[in-house]
């Protein structure tokens, strides 16, 4: 059986197929050991953006693109930039063309996605890989650009970059504040090479703990969406992240169910749940009645790894560059949370 | 071969239960005495009318209520009062022991596709997606919707029939009918309640969703394999659709034609399965034929 179908039929045949489970895990785990890392970046290095989801304008991406440039690589920009079909960056053959050469491109040393959005999952199939494998790059994104994380993990066994895209950087950096600069400082140093450290915080409801582990995760809508595709993740001794915008509280609950359900929290090494912001006002009086704390501990009571939450990623100000698929090391206990790339 | 429940005959008790949402006892009063009209007795849940939070009751109450009906000989069916969201937080606890042995039939639809779902693949035994409480009100119990849900649970063989669209592709399929809500059917993709689709009629509805969640949701069921081997796929209502500030740039049905426009099976679209009042029941899990031809689109129940 292929790879991609046997992926696929992961998903729908889960707890029937335990040996057939055990066995995936195990080739992906193998993979995973092995993870690509692609080349950093260097001074001079090139940089490609491109729109893969959402629609940006032009002279959005300015202060994004001079930033870049003033941390001395160059910038190449796809034909999507600035492209609009509806609420998509171009149409999708526009946008997949647009990826596709900023892949086959010798001189694009990384690939940024401009915004999220919706779109990525619409032309994740037509892309050809074979030059990337060759020659991979990073990919960088968060949000829409899960598709693009969980694809790559799977798929090729490539480590990518979570993180801010064109639409945060600040229009005016010297007036940007302190948690801006700092984020988009940690792509900067991501790109790099720079081994990172974050402070996950201290929050009393997280649950205490060591764990070492490949870092994965994202955007859990998309991640609930990916479940049974090609794309979908195997999250087995791993340590998960995950992050939302605009859900409300049952719908969360329901993503962390699809989780549970599919077997993506039975073996992990530990769980960093990010900032879940804007989520649904509720109606008085047909109040959910469970916090986002409530909702994820009762999922993970069974299980002893550590959790944190309030880490610093998501769709907020506070959201660092983090190496999906690259080796890290999760400590909190009641004083302090940190992870840490090993 | 699929189990079917046995129908239910004048005098059989009749359970009505909250499993997800809330639901006032005063909102069931009209589809209980209805029920009791067309000659059955009714037996009301805990969870009707109680509430903790948006939800009927805990989880442990509305699982404690599902149990007892389902384990009681002398229930024949249970009518559920409502969906909302919350199947999915007592699905794993529940016990089909007896249920397996008993066979009754479930009726409901919304956040009830997840049981109709999980019995499906799990039991092999039929299910009746369906009108809840609530859609009995207000004197529609004599609409014909209603009185799908009345003929279906004497037995009667559906054979149900709408207007064509432009977007239909005609043809002919036999097959098991399955589906319900698309966000419902897309969730339990990679657990153990997840439909299978290959050789079988799929149906789907949904409301209040986003066109571009539609359209993710649809591109999940096609790359997670669920769309290519299709008998027949059956579209029903896609109502109260959002569109985000900027538009997505097409309507919902076109959205998900653009996703099984390189598959040669029958497709309608705007068949009477939905969150309106045009809601057949329709009972997953037994064969069906759907005929699209030019002019028409029938559904009917092959035995």
């Amino acid at each position: 059986m292929n790879r991609k179908r046997f992926i696929a039929s992961l998903g729908s045949a889960s707890a029937l197929l335990l040996t057939d489970v055990s066995k995936a895990s195990e080739a992906i785990a193998t993979r995973t050991k092995k993870i690509i890392v692609p080349p950093y970046l260097e001074s001079g290095d090139t940089i490609g953006i491109t729109c893969p989801s959402g629609f940006m304008l032009e002279k959005d991406m300015q202060p994004a693109i001079e930033q870049i440039k003033k941390w001395g690589f160059q910038v190449i920009e796809g034909d999507t930039v600035g492209k609009r079909d509806f609420t998509f960056g171009g149409t999708d053959e526009e946008r997949r063309k647009d990826f596709q050469n900023m892949i086959d491109n010798p001189d694009v040393n990384a690939i940024l996605c401009a915004r999220g959005g919706y779109g990525a999952v619409r032309i994740i199939d037509q892309l050809d890989f074979s030059s990337f494998k060759r020659k991979p790059k990073w990919v960088i994104g968060f949000s829409d650009i899960t598709v693009f994380h969980s694809h790559l993990h799977t798929n090729i066994g490539v480590a990518t970059l979570h993180s801010k895209m064109c639409n945060s950087f600040p229009d005016d950096w010297s007036k940007a504040e302190p948690i801006q600069v700092e984020t988009i400082i940690s792509l900067k140093d991501a790109l790099q090479g720079e081994k990172l450290v974050y402070n996950g915080g201290i929050c009393e409801k997280n649950k205490p703990g060591t764990a070492e582990g490949a870092l994965i995760g994202g955007n859990l809508k998309l991640l609930e969406t990916m479940a049974g595709t090609p794309s979908d993740i195997s999250t087995d001794g791993k340590i998960l992240f995950v992050e939302d915008v605009g859900e409300a509280l049952y719908s969360i609950d329901r993503m962390f169910y699809n989780l549970k359900r599919s077997g993506k929290l039975d073996k992990l090494k530990g769980l960093l749940v990010g900032s879940f912001t804007s989520i649904k006002a509720e109606t008085p009086g047909d109040e959910f009645g469970r916090t986002l704390y409530d909702i994820v501990l009762e999922k993970v009571k069974d299980f002893d790894y550590p959790v944190c939450f309030g880490f610093p990623v998501g769709h907020q100000r506070s959201n660092f560059a983090l190496k999906c698929g690259i080796k890290h090391r999760l400590t909190i206990d009641a004083n302090h949370s940190s992870l840490e790339e090993i | 071969m699929i189990k079917i429940p046995p129908y239910l005959a004048k005098g059989d008790t009749i359970a009505v239960v909250c499993p997800a949402g809330f639901m006032p006892y005063e909102k069931a009063a009209t589809c209980i005495s209805v029920l009791q009209d067309w000659g059955y007795k009714v037996r009301p849940g805990k969870t009707l009318g109680s509430q903790f939070h948006y939800f009927s009751g805990t989880d442990e109450e509305r699982l404690a209520d599902l149990q007892v009906m389902l384990d009681d000989k002398e229930v024949k069916a249970i009518l559920f009062g409502r969906g909302g969201y919350g199947m999915s937080r007592i699905i794993d606890q529940l016990d089909f022991k007896l249920f397996k042995k008993h066979p009754k039939w479930l009726v409901g639809f919304s956040d009830i596709t997840v049981l109709h779902a999980h019995i499906y693949r799990q039991f092999n035994i039929a299910t009746l997606h369906a009108p809840m409480a609530a859609a009995f009100n207000d004197g529609e119990y004599e609409n014909e919707f209603i009185q799908s849900l009345r003929k279906a649970l004497k037995g009667g063989i559906s054979n149900y029939s709408c207007e064509s669209h432009t977007l239909n592709r005609t043809g002919k399929a036999e097959g098991e009918l399955i589906g319900g809500n698309l966000s419902l059917v897309a969730h339990l993709i990679g657990s153990v309640s997840s439909f299978k689709t290959k050789g079988k009629i799929l149906f789907l509805e949904d409301v209040g969703e986003y066109i571009y969640n539609v359209d993710r949701m649809m591109i999940q069921l096609k790359r997670s394999g669920m769309l290519q081997q299709l008998a027949g796929l059956v579209i029903g209502g896609f109502t109260e659709m959002k569109d985000t500030t900027t538009p997505f740039g097409t309507d919902v049905f076109n959205a998900i034609h653009s996703h099984i426009k390189e598959y040669n099976y029958p497709v309608c679209f705007d068949f009477p399965v939905s969150h309106e009042k045009n809601n057949y029941a329709l009972k997953v899990g037994m064969m069906h034929q759907l005929y699209v031809s030019k002019n028409k689109v029938t559904l009917k129940e092959i035995r």
